[in-house]
């Protein structure tokens, strides 16, 4: 077996209410400190062009159907990361008026990175699951 | 209600309005006076609910106006743009479009290429040109405002750290200035020198990151990459002396959490790497041409609609909260204002240049008077019924944060008004004239959050 995508992730990330927190530290990992592309790993423009979506926030009403568009639009097989705390339905907006339960509970996501927010190295360690999950997956 | 609609405007031309909310009680107007904030208050008669609309006169109350016709079921006679402020139900009103011949419609969002939050924009273009382009958010709204009612307002401190992160320590300092004002207690020297240097810390890792955003748009890679590692360092910062990268809960009402105070060292030598940044950044003639002209914001503009911060001192206006309510240190350190008056791109990253040398200053001060002593204190507050506003300068500008406290001592309403809700609808009109590819290049520019302008 080789790892195929251990060396090659293409990583599209949605942003669904999230107070940009998470944001931060996922544009770190473009930075010379954390650099993922060293991996083989890229930031993609497009879910068509991703292997893992990371998603952020609680999943507000307002952006939930745009959420689930967005992770059919990705080409299987896909692997969905929850990043932060909101996406694990732990985080300070849990249970307001116009949140939802995150990207665990609403969009079945297989990896979760704990945090408010997850530190970079954090993220690359969930990022680095979900690349295992693939290749194990596409075996 | 008429005579309401005409002290407003009559207070207009005297006064600075810079918001309005709602409660269930009352529409009120915010305004700066000499050195400090007021409302102006219609309180709701049992019936009466509807009300003539300012924002016909004042444009830069327009977002507030429609705001509280949605969250507060009020009507205002006259509001020139009636759609509601965000989506109900998950659907989002029509955009406005300009139409006619040769005209197009691109929209893009709310999901984007980038790591961006999400919002919409409907642009309508001839050909390259933008003739009109509709910015449309509220995709981050969680419903904080309505969350934080009804909670112990020490405790919600938590929770206000987190409505954005990008500007978490400039609103937990507005929220803390709030509730010490309502329990009558003023902060030691010792906590206002710790808080300058976690607000200056925060404008310094969020304008290199934003210097860095516009090289890159000016297709510059190498000011990019050079940008983001500087402000790396910043955010490392941020966590050795306030215990959080992006600063959460380092200011607290009544002090400061933690802070190690030792960086001195380290200040100076990033303050070195970023003045050899900002001479090959401001020395790349190629990058300077291309931010040069695009998205000019008119100082006539930017006044009417209100804007603030970085984007309101480059296009010839002079506020700075800091300086104007003087507040904490700031009153002993003198901050100097950042100008200039061209209101283009090139305006906008000039005065975060200055900013940025200005905060090292600052911060270099602040650490030089605590002397490298770790400061962990905090008073105990007796939070008073009533209303406080507490405005300090963040990153992108005047951060608002009005505070209602109850009769019970929980929090009866809490209303924010950020820096990027002001400055939203001003993006849209920079780009009025310009052409589709430089969108990027004039968003980066401004820089806003869409989470502390959704809620």
């Amino acid at each position: 077996m080789s790892p195929i995508f251990r060396k090659s992730l293409g990583i599209r990330h949605l942003v669904c209410g999230s107070c940009n927190g998470c944001e931060h530290e996922m544009n770190a990992l473009s930075n010379p400190f954390y650099d993922i592309t060293a991996e083989g790993w890229d930031i993609v423009a497009s879910p068509r062009h991703a292997d893992v979506v990371t998603v952020s926030g609680p999943i507000t009403d307002a952006m939930r159907s745009a959420a689930h568009e967005t992770i059919l639009g990705t080409a299987l097989p896909r692997i969905v990361v929850a990043i932060g705390d909101c996406a694990a339905n732990e985080g300070p907006w849990k249970d307001a008026p116009a949140s939802g339960k995150g990207a665990v509970e609403e969009l079945a996501a297989q990896v979760i990175v704990r945090g408010c927010p997850p530190t970079p190295d954090q993220i690359k360690a969930g990022l680095r699951e979900a690349a295992k999950l693939l290749d194990r997956r596409s075996q | 209600m008429l005579a309401f609609h005409a002290e407003i405007i009559r207070e207009s031309t005297h006064a600075i309005p810079i918001g309005a909310y709602a409660t269930s009680s009352a529409a009120h107007y915010l305004f700066l006076g000499h050195s400090s904030s007021y409302d102006v208050r219609f309180e709701f008669d049992r019936m009466e609910r509807n009300l003539r609309s300012v924002s016909a006169v004042l444009p830069l109350l327009a977002w507030d106006e429609r705001e509280m016709a949605q969250e507060y079921a009020l009507t205002f006679e006259g509001l020139p743009d009636s759609r509601p402020l965000r989506g109900e139900d998950s659907a989002m009103p029509s955009p406005i479009i300009a139409s006619g011949e040769g005209l197009m419609h691109l929209v893009v969002g709310p999901v984007h290429a980038g790591i961006i939050e999400p919002g919409r924009f409907t642009i309508s273009s001839g050909g390259e040109t933008v003739v009109y382009l509709d910015a449309q958010l509220g995709y981050a709204h969680r419903g904080v405002e309505r969350h934080l009612e009804g909670r112990d307002p020490i405790e919600a401190a938590y929770l206000v750290a987190r409505i954005c992160g990008g500007c978490s320590a400039a609103r937990s300092y507005a929220y803390a200035l709030a509730l010490e004002q309502l329990s009558g207690v003023t902060c030691p020297a010792e906590i206002d020198f710790a808080r300058t240097i976690f607000a200056e810390l925060e404008r310094i890792y969020n304008h290199l990151a934003d210097l860095a955003a516009c090289a890159s748009a000016a297709g510059w890679n190498p000011g990019f990459t050079r940008g983001m590692g500087l402000k790396e360092r910043a955010m490392r910062l941020c966590a050795v002396s306030g215990g959080h990268r992006l600063l959460f809960d380092a200011i607290v009402p009544g002090g400061v959490r933690i802070s190690q105070m030792d960086i001195a060292e380290e200040v100076e030598a990033l303050r070195r790497d970023v003045e050899s940044y900002l001479a090959a950044l401001f020395g790349n003639g190629s990058v300077l041409s291309r931010w040069r002209g695009a998205g000019v914001l008119s100082s006539e503009t930017a006044s009417v609609c209100g804007a603030v911060g970085p984007a309101h001192r480059a296009s010839g206006g002079k506020f700075d909260a800091r300086t104007f309510a003087g507040y904490g240190a700031y009153r002993m350190l003198a901050p100097r204002t950042a100008h200039a008056d061209s209101g283009d791109a090139l305006a906008r990253c000039e005065v975060k240049r200055d900013e940025l040398r200005d905060s090292f200053r600052l911060l270099a001060a602040a650490l030089q008077l605590l002397d490298g002593t770790a400061v962990k204190s905090t008073m105990h507050l007796q939070v008073q019924p009533g209303r406080a506003i507490g405005m300090v300068e963040g990153p992108r500008g005047r951060e608002l944060v009005a505070v209602h406290v109850g009769g019970d001592g929980k929090l009866e309403r809490v209303h924010v008004i950020s820096a990027s809700y002001r400055n939203w609808p001003l993006v849209a009109r920079a780009m009025d004239g310009n052409i589709v590819p430089d969108f990027p290049l004039v968003n980066k520019s401004f820089n806003l959050c869409y989470a502390c302008a959704d809620r």
